[in-house]
């Protein structure tokens, strides 16, 4: 990119002098060389403040942890007064403890989050044990219960005046109004607006097949897709993909969420996030499917065309801070797709 | 004056109520959390922890806190039961698919002891979606007759155009309220 620039800009001056173009190249390597340290300056400074806040948070934590977990041991052969004071302390403590989770998240890294939740947890379980054993539940939770189950009552209708509630059969196509493409195998498929323009589109096992979809659906659903070429339009909330394998999509959306999907590799436009869950061998690129309507679809779907985040993603199974996701990667420029023709 | 009165009285003091939002993933619940709040929702990512909102609502101080859905997080629910008033179920009323899913989760969520006394409102969300079953498909879908242990109401909604969200939010606090701010 910064080399095609520099290019065009050093053809532009082909009139002027030779020293006058060394010198103006001098310049700018000067220049970047300067930008570029203090960048790394200032990366290096804000690296190492997430470092000393994390450590603060990790001890504080840490401390925290055991002295509940100290509390929690201090029940076994205490009598009974004794468990629930120090049961409720522990309790407390550990609610505390939550809330500091809670305002130190935004530094904390995705593996200490889980760490910092399992420890929680755990002590949670804990006191739930020590109380089950030492402190066998007492009538009132019984009355307080079976009082409110008394007072149990009919869910109001809000917003259907009543009778007019057809009872729908769950998942019946004949009523649905969801446009669905599915079990096909080797075919072309090909939608334009007027079949998906704000629809909620579904394609679900699908073999070998090439889909087009012309428009801007307002998401996207698709399972069971294997060997296949789907290409669409601006998508204006999200896209969930399930059970995909040896394909390529192309989208821009909002959100991307990709569940058990293998060797598949996704051109994407994505104004907020992309992430994996149980996938492996996801490849991404940015999204360079072009159809004439395009323009007109990224107004509709109400897409941020200057933002895109494809090469940000989000792996649930992957909590090693600093390494990345050994399930997902970025498509070398030299081996991205160019040609979309059908 | 027994733990539970004086509970009640602390709580009615600070007229506070906790609320816990659940749901699978995708459902929409930080987008509902965000239009509630008057906030911009087109650059809300999938949730990788939870959120939490604080915000006051006709005189009530709500504690918001909503959890990722994600297959890998929903073993970390249980963490944040721990005196909730209010459980939000949210529902993606448009995903046929998962609908089994969904029933499952909430039918074993309400089986937790430490949720016991909470009430359970349920969002059928993305109503605005041509595809959406109607908020009697999805009570029938996810059982909810069956439910006798907790007070319950299901209120269609859309987050994408705020449509019910106040309905849903103002019915959970009338019936939280009626339970624990009641002068004894
Ligand atoms: N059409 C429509 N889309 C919605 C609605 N509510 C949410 N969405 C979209 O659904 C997608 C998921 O919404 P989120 O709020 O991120 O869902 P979530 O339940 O928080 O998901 P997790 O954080 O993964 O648990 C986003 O693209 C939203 O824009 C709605 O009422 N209608
Ligand atoms: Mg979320």
């Amino acid at each position: 990119m910064e080399a095609m620039a520099e290019h065009s800009r050093e053809t532009r001056v082909t009139g002027e002098s030779v020293a006058d173009k060394i010198q103006e190249r001098l310049q700018k390597r000067h220049q970047a060389r300067a930008e570029d340290a203090e960048r790394k300056k200032e990366a290096k400074e804000s690296q190492s403040v997430a470092e000393e806040k994390s450590e603060y948070f990790a001890s504080t934590f840490n401390a925290e942890q055991a002295s509940i977990e100290e509390l929690l041991s201090s029940c076994s052969g205490a009598d009974r007064t004794v468990v629930t004071q120090t049961l409720e302390e522990a309790t407390v403590k550990t609610l505390q403890l939550q809330k500091f989770l809670n305002d130190s998240i935004l530094f904390l890294t995705q593996y200490e989050l889980r760490r910092a939740q399992d420890a929680l947890q755990k002590l949670l379980a804990s006191s739930a044990e020590i109380r089950e054993e030492a402190l066998p539940k007492k009538k009132f939770a019984f009355r307080a219960r079976s009082k409110a189950t008394d007072k149990v009552s009919a869910p109001p209708v809000i917003d259907t005046p009543a009778g007019t509630g057809s009872t729908k059969v769950v998942g019946a196509p004949a009523e649905s109004l969801q446009c669905c493409f599915s079990n096909m195998d080797n075919v072309c498929l090909i939608k334009t607006a007027e079949d998906i323009h704000k629809q909620d589109v579904l394609l679900t096992h699908l073999n070998n097949c090439k889909v087009r979809l012309f428009g801007s659906p307002s998401t996207l659903h698709m399972t069971h897709i294997n060997n296949c070429e789907i290409l669409c339009g601006p998508v204006s909330s999200s896209v969930f993909v399930d059970q995909c394998s040896n394909s390529t999509l192309a989208i821009p959306c909002q959100q991307l969420r990709t569940h058990n999907t293998t060797d598949t590799q996704v051109y994407l436009h994505v104004t907020s996030r992309a992430i994996v869950e149980d996938c492996h061998g996801v490849h991404f690129a940015p999204f360079t499917w072009s159809y004439p309507t395009l323009d007109e679809d990224f107004i509709v779907s109400g897409l941020d065309r200057d933002r895109n985040n494809w090469s940000q993603v989000d792996d649930f199974n992957w909590l090693a801070a600093g390494t990345p996701s050994p399930n997902w990667n970025v498509i070398p420029e030299a081996e991205r797709k160019t040609n979309w023709e059908l | 004056m027994g733990l539970l009165t004086i509970l009640k009285k602390m709580k009615q003091k600070e007229r506070e109520m906790r609320l816990l939002m659940l749901g699978l993933d995708n459902a929409g619940k930080t987008t509902i959390l965000k239009k509630f709040n008057g906030e911009d929702v087109s650059t809300i990512s999938p949730t990788l922890g939870f959120n939490i909102k604080t915000l006051e609502h006709r005189g009530f101080k709500l504690n918001i806190w909503d959890v990722g859905g994600q297959k890998s997080l929903r073993s970390y629910w249980r963490n944040y039961f721990e005196s909730t008033d209010g459980l939000v179920w949210v529902v993606d009323s448009a995903d046929r698919l998962r609908l089994e899913d969904c029933r499952k989760e909430l039918s074993s969520l309400l089986l937790e002891e430490r949720l016991a006394g909470a009430t359970l409102l349920v969002f059928a969300n993305k109503q605005d979606l041509p595809g959406a079953l109607s908020k009697e498909a999805i009570q029938e879908a996810l059982a909810l007759d069956e439910i006798k242990s907790h007070h319950w109401c299901i209120i269609g909604c859309s987050a994408v155009t705020g449509k019910n969200l106040l309905a849903g939010v103002d019915w959970l606090l009338d019936d939280i309220a009626a339970r624990i701010f009641t002068i004894d």
